[in-house]
Order: structure tokens, then C-alpha cells, then sequence
């Protein structure tokens, strides 16, 4: 064989087998070359190797920040040089540090704002806030820091459904702490995520997918988590319900609750297991709440004891009114202006419950009272067509009367005429008489 | 006329009538008109209830005109209006509609029964042609009325019939945006319909009907063929025999109007959204579900053509031979032809029958 | 004959009778209602010193609510209080300038545009005339 095709040869099977063996550029990443993905990818340590795989999903990697964009070092060094300090790598953080060399990049708006303009900004002031960092600055190392709830390698976006801070998985990440196995020996409750499980949020959430109710962060608050004090619940839950939050911190009760040491909301709606509200709630007698604190014979005893009938009776004047024009329209009647104001009326029932967390006799009794009377207007109009609807059959009854008789008496007519057989006079106005 | 000797004192009203309008020739044909009394006199009333019906129409269609919108923005409110508000207006509104359906009952059975009896024959061909105007201007009455009241049932069953119209060979398109007033069903659909409703059809069938009339006075009744062979038949007076018994038929008309008025009041329905999609099972009126129902059973294509064309000729074809039936029947109305035409006929009446019945019972989906 | 006499005398009256009750329905038919028109398209809202700059008030319009609102610089705007997306009654946020449905969170701008959550359309804008004593709201020309 001659020894230049030799050499092209062997030129062409080393170039075959590097490829077969994966050096060279690894598959459309970005940065170009990676030496820390290609290096590590290849060892055999899995402790080591396990941050490799699926980087590409990883948002720092759709950004173009590979390893090094947050370990330093050098990606194009293909040597162990690659992870010099002096070329500024950082290697793996302590747990106390995580906190610290996240917010390296993500307390820095500038940079944030190279990645988004409108960026969310970490605030390592706010973190130190919360429990969990207080913990961790305690040497507790069984406490959540950024990669316990975020992932790490990879990290995804909180608008990936599969990353463990997507709205609706945050109560199953939060649970992996909070629950009794984890938490033993610490005093602190553990059934949050069961209560929350069976509350109104957390089917909404959960099972129904609906990503604008509230998930633990919602309340707690995402980096800064703490329990909310008593008058930060309200101003909490009134985020979403704005007009019940807006009226409860206008009334008396906001201050009385927070005097006698009770939590806001909480003293009547619960938190964690928070269920739909029902009409039964108020009362001071079981299964009322108001009970709680207005003994009998007190003010408020005095005051419930007017609106929880103004109540009822709201409701049966809507429920009379519905039977009235349902009945009404089963009949075959109109009955659009008075379905219009038994919405009305419902629109006053629903908005009553709002405006009861005024804690206000004066404008409770107002919105009631205007709801009644327009359920028994809706009624009124339900009872008119009702009546419409027998007088028309008595009025066709009788005109049917009448015709029948007419017919009758024509026919009549008409028999005698032809059994004479002779001409009969029209009837009618007497002809001229001759 | 005043009996007795002498010169009236003082002129009465007839007679100073009489003098101005010219009333005796009236006068005179009244009193001597004589109806043909035989086994199928019955069917000489369905003309006049016909046009009973007819008036009760206009009545009723003057006043719902009182308080109608013809635009698409209020045409459904003022109806519900006229059916909520107005004393007597849902009285007024469902006679309207029920009569629009007994008129077109009547006017068919006034035809069929025309028909089958071959009155047609000569010398009243022409009636007949007068006639088949009328029938022709009584559905597109009920065509354009049913309109009006812009409901979901109505938008969606006038877009089927206007597109069925699209589908004629040549004129189909031209038709289509005629009737529309452009491509789709708009407002101004709307408005086209409402000014054919009360003017143009009204205008155009008023001279028709005239000339159906004063056709009807001139000829007389023709007596069926079978009753002729027998012999000159009895004869009654019109007036007042046969009047009389015309307005027991108007009474009992009358009756049923105000039953099906108090006991079924025509329903208001959704309003009209053209961007909605259309409800199941649209229907047209039921004196068109029989040739919606034969273009439903009819496959996709015959030949060369689709099938809906075929149909739209066929039916059209066969009215045409319908038409036509004074001059192609024998003359005297006896012998073989006429018995094949007299069993064409009895067939147009079972087939029409039977469309109805299954488009009815299938509820729509053959 | 007294027997035909008197049949003709109930027929005139049965016919009467048929007559009067023909008329009667038409009589009144044709005389007009209380509310002599179908549809709603002015309304009087409040009167003119009712709502103070910053806030609002929900007014029935037809059938319909309405929301009328004083902006803090006195002026008056007016929409269908309807929200688009599920018809829950809209209501005014001053603090935040923004008009705001209970119900999904749905926000519109004081232009009625829908500008976040689900509402799909924007909320539909009335005109507001102050005459006399009274705030009037009228839907605009062509709607």
C-alpha cells in the first residue's frame, strides 16, 4: 500500500473514531464549547455526573449561561485548569452559601434586566427575613434554600409544569418539608398541606387546574415566607378578595379581632383548610360563628338577631319569586322583566355576603332590604303573569261560548229557511216597510 | 226595495248610494247568484276561507304594524314589547302567525280540492293561473314574514331557503344577493323583507286577487265532472244560504284562532346572532318542509349533477306540469287523461303528505 | 212567529257580543302602553352632586347594570357594568385607577379596555350628559 493513502486513511478512521467517541462539539448547546458538560459527562462518578444530564432544559442554559456561568472557571479549557480560581471558578457552594451565590446574579438588576427588561429582582435583605434563613443562619441544614424548592441541574422555569415552583406543584414542593416524618422533633404544625389539600384553594388548584388560585407562596410570600400576623391576613386574603378585605379593615371588628389576639380572616374562614362559605355561618348559635365572641343578649347578639332573618328572608323572597315565574313561564307566559329583577335580587344576595364583612347593621339591613324588594317585585310580576294567563283562557273560554252560540244560531237559521223552503227575510235592520 | 203604493217620503241611504256609486248591478248579481248544491259543495267554502283568513292578515298585520321595528337592532325587542307591554299585543301577535299557517292550509286545500274536482277547465283556466299567483304570493308572504321577528329559528331558516335559491343554475347567485341584499343576512335583509312583506306583496296581490274575484263572479262554480254526468244539479242561493254557511266555516275559524291563540301563544325564541352557530334541527315552515325534505333524500349527486340541483329542478319542473294542468288534462274533464290527471293528483297529495309527516317524525335527520 | 223573532234576537245579540269582543282587544291594543318604548337608551344615573371625584355607582340601565363613575378630576364615565368574560357586575378600584371584576380578576382601564385577566372584549362605553340637576347616561348613536 502506498504510504500516502495510508496516511489518509488512518487520518480518516481517527477522525471516525473521536466522533464515535464524542469529542468535538457536543450536541447544539450553547456555549459552543462546554469542556465542563463534555469533561464531566464521561466520568465515572455519578455524583459528578448527574448535573449533566438534560442541561439543555435547564433555564440558565436557555439563557447561553452554561456551568460557568455560575460556577466561573473556564468552558474552553478542555484540562482540569478549567477549574482554577484564578480563572474564577467558584466550585459547589456550602448550603449557608447557596443563598448568596444565587443572588450573586439574581440581586443584581442590572444584569437581570440584560436577560429581561421587566426582571423579577431577588432580595437577599427580604430572604433574610424569612424563617428559612433565619434557620439556616442557625447551622439548621434540614431547612429549604433555593435549590430545594427551585431544583437544581436543572433548574426550570417557574412556567414549566414540571418544575417544582409551577403554581400548582408549590404546595407538593412545600409538603416535602412540611410534613410529620420530616419535621419530627421540631415543634411546628405539619398538617398544613392535608388541611389544604381539602380546602376551597386547594381543589381549585389541585384538581381543577385553576392556576389563579392561591398556592402556600400566595400568602406566605415566596423568599420571604412567614406566617402572616394578624393584620397582614386580611390585607392577604383581601388581594384576591378585594371588596370583603377593603370593608372587614374599615370595620370594628378588624380592631376587636386583633385586640383579643385572634387572626383576621382566620378566626372565621380558617386558613390552611378554608372552605366555601355557607349562609349558616351566621349566627350566634352553633353552627354560627358570631358566637365565638357575642354572648347572648350582647349588641352584636342584638344586631344578628336582626340580620340573620333579613337574611332568610331575602333568600325565600328570591325562592318564592323563582317558583312564581318558573310556574309562570311552564305556562307558555313572558316573564323577562321579572326574571330581570329576581338578577337583581340574586346580585344583592351575593353582594350582601360581601358586605356583611362590613360588620355594619346600617348598610347590611340596606342592601338586604333593597334585595327584598326586588324579589318581591320579581314575585309580583310572577303572580301578574299567572293571572294573565287564567284570564286569557277565561276570555277565550267565552268568546268560544259566544261563537259556538252564534254558529248554533246560524245553522238553526239556516234549516228553517230551507225546510220552508220559502224565502226568508234577512236579518238585520228592518227593510223600509211600504 | 220599498213596497207598498206611492213614492217614498224620503229617499233611505241605499238608494242615495245606489244613486252616487252605482250599486244596483251588485246589488242584482247578489241577490241572483246561485251555487251548484251537490256531495262536494263542501269544498266550494275553501276559497272564501281562504280569504277570510287572508283578511284577518291584514287586520292583524295593520296593527302589529303600530308598534313593529323593522331594524335588526330592534326588530326582536319591539316584538317582545308587543308580547309584554301592549294590552292584547300577544293576542294580536299569535293570531297573526297562527292565521299565516291556517291561510296557507286553506289555500292548499283550496287548490288540491280545485284540482282533484278539475275546475280548472276551460273557461276558467285563467282563475286557475290567478290562482297559482296567489299560492306563490302566499308563501313568500309567509317566507318574509317569518323574518321579521329576527329569532335564532327564523335567521337560520331563511339563510337555508336563501341559499337553496343561491343554488339555481345561471340566476341562482343574482337571486340570492336580490333577496339578501347582499351576501349575507344583515339588517338590511331585514329591511328588504319587511318592505316586500307590507307593501309589494300586498300591492301585487291585491290586483291578483281582484282579478281572481271578478273571475270567480264571472264564470260561476264549476261543477266536478262526475256530479255533471248526472244531470243539471240543485242550485242554492248566495246570499243568504251559502253566505250563511261560509260564516258558520269563518266562525269556526275564528274559534279555532282564538284556541290555538290563548292555549299555544306563538313563542318569542332567541334573538338573532349571526355570529352564533345554527341550532340543531332547522326547519322552514312546515309548507316548505316537503321540499326540504325530498333535497334531504336525495343523494349527493345524480349523474353529473348534485343532487340538491336535481331536486331544486325536479320540484320546480313538477310545479311547472301543475301549472299547466288546464291545458294539458282533457278538456272535458273525462275519458283516460283525466283519470291519469285526477291520479297525478290524489299522488302530489299523498307525496306531499308524506314528506311532511316523515321530515316531522325523523325530526329533521333522515 | 214569536219563536223566530226570538232567534233573530239572539242572533243579533251573539253576533254583538262576538263584535264587542273582537273590538275590545283592538280598542286597547291600540292605545299605548306605560313604557312607551322597547328598548332602553337614556337613563337618568344620579343626581349631579351624588358621587364624589374617585368614586362610582352601579345604576340599573334597561335590564342591564351600568357602571357610572367620577374620575378625581370630576369628570363622569360611564360602561355597561356587564363583564365580558362571564358576566359577573364590574366595580371601580380608585386606588389603582382600573375598573375590576370580583369574580376572575378581570381589569379594564378607564377606557373600558379590557387590559388583563380573562375578559376577551372590551366593556361597552356609554355617553354621559349632565342635564339639569341629573347625570344622564345614554348609549352612543348606532349601538
Amino acid at each position: 500500500m502506498k504510504p500516502a493513502r495510508a496516511l489518509a486513511g488512518a487520518a480518516v478512521l481517527g477522525a471516525w473514531v473521536a466522533l464515535a467517541l464524542g469529542v468535538g462539539p457536543v450536541r447544539g448547546q450553547a456555549p459552543a464549547t462546554d469542556s465542563c458538560l463534555e469533561c464531566h459527562s464521561q466520568l465515572d462518578e455519578e455524583r459528578l455526573v448527574k448535573p449533566t444530564r438534560n442541561f439543555a432544559a435547564d433555564v440558565h442554559a436557555q439563557h447561553r449561561l452554561g456551568c460557568a456561568g455560575c460556577h466561573g472557571g473556564d468552558p474552553k479549557d478542555m484540562d482540569v485548569t478549567a477549574m482554577d480560581p484564578g480563572k474564577g471558578f467558584r466550585g459547589v457552594p456550602g448550603y449557608e452559601q447557596i443563598a448568596e451565590f444565587c443572588a450573586r446574579c439574581h440581586a443584581d438588576a442590572e444584569l437581570m434586566k440584560r436577560y429581561n427588561p421587566q426582571p423579577y429582582i431577588f432580595s437577599m435583605a427580604e430572604f433574610r427575613t424569612s424563617v428559612h434563613c433565619k434557620k439556616i443562619a442557625e447551622g439548621d441544614k434540614k431547612v429549604a434554600t433555593c435549590t430545594n424548592c427551585h431544583g437544581v441541574h436543572p433548574i426550570l422555569s417557574r412556567k414549566d409544569p414540571k418544575s417544582p415552583v409551577y403554581k400548582a406543584n408549590v404546595p407538593s414542593t412545600c409538603a416535602r418539608c412540611h410534613n410529620a416524618d420530616y419535621m419530627k422533633g421540631r415543634k411546628v404544625r405539619t398538617d398544613q398541606y392535608a388541611l389544604y389539600r381539602r380546602s376551597v384553594h386547594g381543589k381549585a388548584l389541585l384538581e381543577k387546574g385553576d392556576v389563579s388560585a392561591p398556592a402556600c407562596n400566595s400568602c406566605h410570600g415566596n423568599h420571604g415566607a412567614v406566617p402572616p400576623n394578624t393584620q397582614n391576613i386580611s390585607l392577604v386574603c383581601g388581594n384576591c378578595h378585594g371588596r370583603e378585605g377593603e370593608l372587614f379593615a374599615a370595620s370594628r371588628v378588624r380592631d376587636a379581632l386583633e385586640l383579643a389576639g385572634k387572626r383576621g380572616c382566620v378566626t372565621c374562614h380558617g386558613n390552611h383548610d378554608v372552605q366555601v362559605p355557607t349562609d349558616e355561618m351566621v349566627s350566634t348559635r352553633p353552627p354560627g360563628l358570631c358566637g365565638q365572641c357575642h354572648w347572648p343578649n350582647s349588641p352584636g347578639d342584638k344586631a344578628t338577631a336582626l340580620i340573620v332573618p333579613g337574611f332568610h328572608g331575602l333568600k325565600s323572597g328570591i325562592a318564592e319569586a323563582e317558583s312564581l315565574l318558573r310556574l309562570a313561564e311552564e305556562k307558555g307566559m313572558e316573564t323577562a322583566s321579572g326574571r330581570e329583577l329576581l338578577k337583581q335580587a340574586s346580585d344583592q344576595l351575593v353582594s350582601v355576603r360581601a358586605v356583611l364583612h362590613s360588620f355594619d347593621r346600617v348598610q347590611i339591613m340596606t342592601v338586604l332590604n333593597e334585595g327584598a324588594g326586588l324579589a318581591s317585585q320579581a314575585a309580583r310580576q310572577g303572580r301578574a303573569a299567572l293571572l294573565d294567563w287564567r284570564n286569557r283562557r277565561i276570555g277565550m273560554a267565552l268568546s268560544l261560548v259566544v261563537i259556538l252560540a252564534l254558529m248554533g244560531l246560524l245553522i238553526a237559521r239556516i234549516r228553517r229557511m230551507e225546510r220552508g223552503a220559502a224565502p226568508a227575510p234577512e236579518g238585520g235592520a228592518p227593510q223600509a216597510r211600504g | 226595495m220599498p213596497g207598498g203604493g206611492g213614492p217614498p217620503a224620503r229617499p233611505g241611504w241605499r238608494e242615495w248610494l245606489d244613486v252616487r256609486l252605482g250599486l244596483e248591478p251588485l246589488r242584482r248579481l247578489a241577490e241572483h247568484k246561485e251555487v251548484p248544491a251537490h256531495r262536494h259543495t263542501f269544498w266550494y267554502y275553501w276559497g272564501g276561507m281562504t280569504l277570510f283568513l287572508f283578511g284577518v292578515q291584514v287586520a292583524t298585520g295593520i296593527l302589529l304594524l303600530l308598534y313593529y321595528r323593522a331594524s335588526a337592532d330592534e326588530a326582536y325587542e319591539s316584538v317582545r314589547f308587543l308580547m309584554t307591554q301592549v294590552s292584547f299585543g300577544w293576542l294580536i301577535r299569535s293570531i297573526h302567525s297562527w292565521s299565516a299557517n291556517l291561510m296557507i292550509g286553506a289555500a292548499l286545500i283550496h287548490m288540491f280540492s280545485v284540482f282533484l274536482l278539475k275546475a280548472y277547465r276551460g273557461p276558467r283556466e285563467v282563475t286557475w293561473l290567478s290562482g297559482m299567483v296567489l299560492l306563490g304570493l302566499a308563501l313568500a308572504f309567509g317566507f318574509s314574514g317569518y323574518l321579521l321577528p329576527w329569532n335564532e329559528l327564523a335567521f337560520f331558516a331563511t339563510k337555508v331557503g336563501t341559499d337553496i335559491v343561491g343554488d339555481l343554475p345561471l340566476v341562482g347567485r343574482f337571486l340570492l344577493r336580490f333577496l339578501r341584499g347582499g351576501d349575507q343576512i344583515t339588517g338590511g335583509t331585514l329591511t328588504r323583507f319587511f318592505g316586500v312583506h307590507v307593501a309589494i306583496l300586498p300591492a301585487i296581490a291585491t290586483v291578483i286577487l281582484g282579478v281572481h274575484l271578478y273571475l270567480v263572479q264571472r264564470h260561476g262554480m264549476s261543477v266536478p265532472p262526475g256530479v255533471e254526468a248526472a244531470g243539471p244539479a240543485r242550485r242554492m242561493r248566495f246570499v243568504p244560504n251559502f253566505l250563511m254557511r261560509d260564516m258558520v266555516g269563518w266562525l269556526a275559524a275564528l274559534g279555532v284562532l282564538a284556541l290555538l291563540s290563548a292555549l299555544f301563544p306563538w313563542e318569542l325564541g332567541v334573538k338573532a346572532d349571526p355570529y352564533a352557530p345554527a341550532p340543531a334541527g332547522i326547519r322552514p315552515e312546515w309548507y316548505f318542509v316537503w321540499m326540504f325534505q325530498t333535497l334531504k333524500l336525495l343523494p349527493s349527486h345524480v349523474g353529473p349533477l348534485e343532487g340538491e340541483l336535481v331536486g331544486i329542478l325536479g320540484i320546480g319542473a313538477a310545479g311547472l306540469v301543475w301549472t299547466l294542468a288546464p291545458f294539458l288534462d282533457d278538456a272535458e274533464g273525462r275519458g283516460p287523461r283525466a283519470r291519469l290527471w285526477s291520479m297525478l293528483g290524489a299522488l302530489a297529495v299523498v307525496y306531499v303528505t308524506l314528506m311532511t309527516v316523515l321530515s316531522y317524525a325523523w325530526g329533521g335527520n333522515p | 212567529m214569536k219563536r223566530r223573532d226570538f232567534l233573530g234576537w239572539m242572533t243579533r245579540l251573539a253576533g254583538t257580543t262576538l263584535g264587542a269582543f273582537v273590538l275590545y282587544p283592538v280598542l286597547r291594543f291600540l292605545v299605548p302602553p306605560r313604557i312607551p318604548e322597547a328598548v332602553t337608551r337614556r337613563v337618568a344615573a344620579a343626581r349631579k352632586d351624588e358621587l364624589k371625584p374617585g368614586s362610582f355607582k352601579t345604576f340599573p340601565f334597561g335590564s342591564q347594570p351600568g357602571i357610572l363613575i367620577r374620575t378625581s378630576d370630576g369628570r363622569y364615565r360611564a360602561f355597561s357594568a356587564v363583564c365580558t368574560h362571564l358576566a359577573c357586575t364590574v366595580q371601580y378600584r380608585a386606588a389603582d385607577q382600573v375598573i375590576w371584576c370580583a369574580c376572575h380578576n378581570g381589569i379594564y382601564d378607564l377606557e373600558g379596555r379590557n387590559v388583563s385577566g380573562p375578559p376577551p372584549r372590551p366593556l361597552d362605553r356609554y355617553e354621559v350628559h349632565e342635564v339639569g340637576g341629573d347625570v344622564v347616561v345614554e348609549k352612543p348613536k348606532g349601538a
